[in-house]
């Protein structure tokens, strides 16, 4: 757990959201939701399904437009240069959809390319992580033939080889085989040195725990809470207690053994 | 064999239909009416079809009412037959359009169902559409006509051959589907990197050799004598287990009743056989997975592409790539390269029937050179690029989440369908140009309104396409361009292409005329050079306005990525 929580300030900010609402029809995604991320920390995001975490992930990096309030992501007011942010941001989505027609190998040389990245450059990158990932041997089929996992790391890659400043991985270890998972947590730990900053969305709490600077907890389109593990104890008043009963009593669904009694009827 | 269960199957793969539609996803209704009341339509039109000839019959005089008969009775012996081909047929392109739409209903084997419901479920839903709304309509129909004529036992036993012609069919197509996959993956095994070109290849080879034979026949056989030939053919390879319900519907027709119910009894039996096998192979293939392709091995070497030296930057360079590799790749677009290829063919074997192998008139030659070479291509740049937007599907997100600007996407996009189209363009032309030996001028002219059109075409439907572009996925068209927006594509792709080539007709016209009749005077050759100016003028007209609608509807599209 890296419980080292950097001073923020306006200069050191790599995403800023101030006042950001997003409403879908009868739903609010996001509401009214203020987040400060410095450069070079690692956030998780956390929450239950529907909580607004994909949405916000999809605001910061310009996908999904905010219907109020401002977002400055690298020191860009992301209105104006939605381009000039996604030239520097690395972004791993959900779900692991990836031209399944490219063979591994061309999908990540299409990525350098649209990336702009050099030649050399480029073949020292790819090289380089389809041998930490254990991709070696497989780069060369196509990506239909992939496993979840295996189509899941060529994502990671595509977002990590053009060195990104800023990196939005949503869900990005789910599939991943452990030592795999191991590097790529490793890897953030590394890039954060190198002030790379990493907004993670999980469900897995351990995962947040142990890859994250400072956790925030989402509940229908809010920001519940947002620290360090210790700051999040203190705003749970659980002293000593473990992420997932912080999470679950933040988020209102710690009562849930009358539903496993009534589920094992 | 649980009934319940395979009636809840078949209500599963009659659902998967709504993916192939491109129906809603989200609260969808599903509509009884257009469902059920389409069988309800064939059946009514059916009878009132029937009742028609009926009348027609009965207020003929004897000797027409001697070739109805006969007539009636060719096609009765015949339509089991031809039932089965078309069956076959129907049943193949749903399968085609499943696995394009990616619904085939795999079985669920966690579950308690048999081997055997599955595969009659899916017989049962395969038939369930198109085969199944005909067949109603032929039989209402022949039923309600046989009254008149007084053949109501062999119309109905006609019926049940149909009914058992069609389970034929189906499953025929159910043992080929499992055994397709599983061919398809040992071939895919041995051939390593070669795979991807041996499934282009095997697919246009085989579509070429179907549109060979049904051109074949298309010149040489009369619809009318179709159904006497089949009639006819049927009893000549009685040994062929698939004719039976046609042979046995024959002997009863000839009052032989020993062989009526030989047929007969051997048709159930073969269609039990069919069931069974199918039921075996599904057994053992139904759970296999395709091995995966490997296209390359070894050591990575970046290079600048072609088009990155013609110009483009890396990003458009690497869209282009992409979009080409699809196109090669892709299963389901094979079709894309059939169309030139058909189009070659059915001038060539019209020229040959024609001509009986010597050239036609000079007039014929260029008229067939200017087909060759001009429709492929503008057949080819209104389709590919009115869904060439939308073929990205649901890999969308990276070219949303990626620098990639509205310009580039539409840049990228107009140039590939151009460059595209034009090689199939010259391919064509050169083939055109070998077998009809027109003059240089008109090679020239040809050629030259070929490149304006296309480009024309181009800058249109990627404009369109990127407007109404759907990234649900690719079956059937709508999947990936709107239908309206297809219509409208073509629409304005057909009249702006009329009005391109307009210039020109009055001299094209001319030289047609003097082919035929050599005292009409031709118009003076400065015509040609005025008409290609001011079709050219017109194309770079409507090129540059069209590629900034292009431009405005990409910035459009990667706006509204979030409801993508």
């Amino acid at each position: 757990m890296h419980n080292s929580v950097k001073s923020i300030g306006s200069a050191s900010l790599a995403v800023k959201l101030t006042a950001v609402s997003k409403r879908y029809s009868d739903v609010t995604a996001i509401d009214n939701l203020n987040l400060e991320v410095g450069k070079g920390e690692i956030i998780g995001l956390l929450g239950p399904n529907g909580s607004g975490k994909s949405t916000l992930i999809k605001m910061i990096l310009g996908l999904v437009k905010p219907d109020s309030g401002t977002i400055s992501v690298l020191d860009i007011p992301l209105k104006q240069n939605a381009i000039g942010v996604k030239k520097r941001v690395g972004y791993v989505p959900e779900d692991s959809t990836a031209y399944e027609f490219l063979t591994g190998l061309e999908f990540l040389d299409f990525a350098g390319d649209v990336f702009q990245m050099g030649l050399d450059e480029k073949k020292k990158r790819i090289e380089e992580f389809l041998k930490a990932l254990s991709l070696e041997g497989r780069e060369g089929d196509m990506i239909s033939s992939y496993s979840e996992g295996m189509k899941k790391k060529i994502l990671i890659i595509s977002a990590l080889m053009h060195k990104p400043e800023l990196l939005l991985l949503d869900e990005p270890l789910n599939t991943l085989d452990p030592k795999s998972a191991r590097i790529v947590k490793d890897l953030l730990h590394q890039l954060a040195l190198q002030n790379v900053t990493t907004i993670i969305s999980t469900h897995v709490l351990e995962i947040a725990q142990a890859v994250c600077n400072r956790i925030a907890i989402m509940y229908e389109g809010k920001l519940l809470a947002l620290g360090t593990m210790d700051e999040l104890r203190q705003q749970a008043k659980m002293p000593n207690s473990a992420l997932e009963d912080i999470f679950l009593k933040l988020t209102g669904t710690e009562d849930i053994q009358p539903i496993v009694e009534a589920l094992s009827k | 064999m649980n009934w319940k269960t395979v009636l809840l199957l078949v209500s599963v793969n009659r659902k998967a239909n709504r993916a192939i539609r491109g129906a809603k996803f989200r609260r969808y209704r599903d509509n009884k009416l257009f469902t059920y009341g389409l069988y309800a339509l064939a059946c009514l039109i059916g009878i009132l079809a029937g009742g028609l000839i009926g009348n027609f019959y009965s207020a003929s005089n004897q000797t027409v009412q001697t070739a109805v008969l006969q007539g009636t009775t060719y096609f009765l012996v015949s339509i089991p037959t031809i039932v089965l081909l078309y069956g076959l047929v129907f049943t193949q392109i749903s399968q085609t359009q499943r696995i394009g739409a990616k619904v085939s209903v795999q079985p669920i084997y966690w579950f308690p169902i048999s081997w055997r419901e599955h595969t009659l479920a899916s017989i049962i839903a395969n038939l369930l559409g198109a085969p199944l709304l005909i067949t109603i309509f032929i039989s209402s129909a022949l039923l309600v006509a046989c009254v008149f004529m007084g053949l109501i036992a062999l119309a109905v036993l006609t019926i049940v051959a149909l009914l058992a012609s069609l389970i034929l069919a189906s499953a025929t197509t159910e043992i080929f589907k499992t055994l397709d996959v599983r061919l398809s993956g040992a071939i895919t095994k041995a051939a390593g990197k070669s795979a991807i070109w041996l499934r282009l290849i095997f697919s246009v080879g085989s579509m070429l050799v179907f549109y060979l034979i049904y051109f074949s026949i298309y010149n040489q056989i009369s619809p009318a004598l179709l159904f006497e030939s089949v009639a006819g053919g049927q009893r000549a390879v009685w040994f062929i287990p698939y004719v039976w319900p046609g042979m046995a519907l024959s002997a009863f027709a000839s009052s032989l009743w020993m062989e009526t119910i030989f047929f007969s009894l051997a048709t159930l039996a073969f269609a039990g056989a069919v069931f069974l096998i199918a039921t075996h192979i599904n057994t053992r293939f139904g759970l296999y997975e395709l091995p995966a392709i490997k296209l390359s091995s070894g050591v990575y070497t970046p290079k600048t592409s072609l088009f990155g030296k013609l110009g483009f930057s890396p990003t458009e360079t690497a869209l282009m790539k992409k979009d080409f590799k699809g196109l090669t790749r892709r299963h389901e677009l094979t079709f894309i390269f059939i169309f030139p290829i058909s189009m070659l063919a059915m001038v060539f074997l019209s020229v040959l029937r024609m001509a009986q192998g010597d050239l036609p008139p000079v007039g014929i030659s260029y008229f067939l050179f200017a087909i060759i070479t001009l429709f492929p291509g503008i057949w080819i740049a209104p389709f590919v690029g009115g869904m060439l937007t939308g073929l990205e599907g649901s890999s969308v997100w990276y070219l949303f989440s990626s620098p990639i600007s509205a310009k580039s996407i539409a840049k990228s996009k107009f140039f590939f369908v151009a460059f595209f189209s034009l090689s199939v363009t010259l391919i064509c032309s050169i083939i055109g140009g070998i077998v009809f030996r027109p003059s240089v001028l008109f090679v020239a002219v040809t050629l030259l309104e070929a490149v304006f059109l296309i480009f024309s075409l181009s800058a249109i439907s990627v404009a369109l396409g990127i407007k109404a572009a759907d990234f649900r996925g690719f079956f059937p068209f709508s999947r990936v361009i709107k239908p309206k927006w297809g219509l409208l594509n073509f629409l304005l792709c057909a009249v702006i292409g009329l009005a391109i080539v307009a210039p020109i007709i009055p001299y094209v016209l001319s030289v047609f005329a003097v082919s035929f009749l050599p005292a009409m005077p031709l118009l003076p050759e400065y015509y040609v050079y005025a008409g290609l100016f001011l079709s050219g003028i017109i194309a770079v007209a409507v090129t540059h306005v069209f590629r900034g609608v292009a431009v405005s509807n990409a910035e459009q599209v990667i706006a509204e990525a979030e409801s993508i």
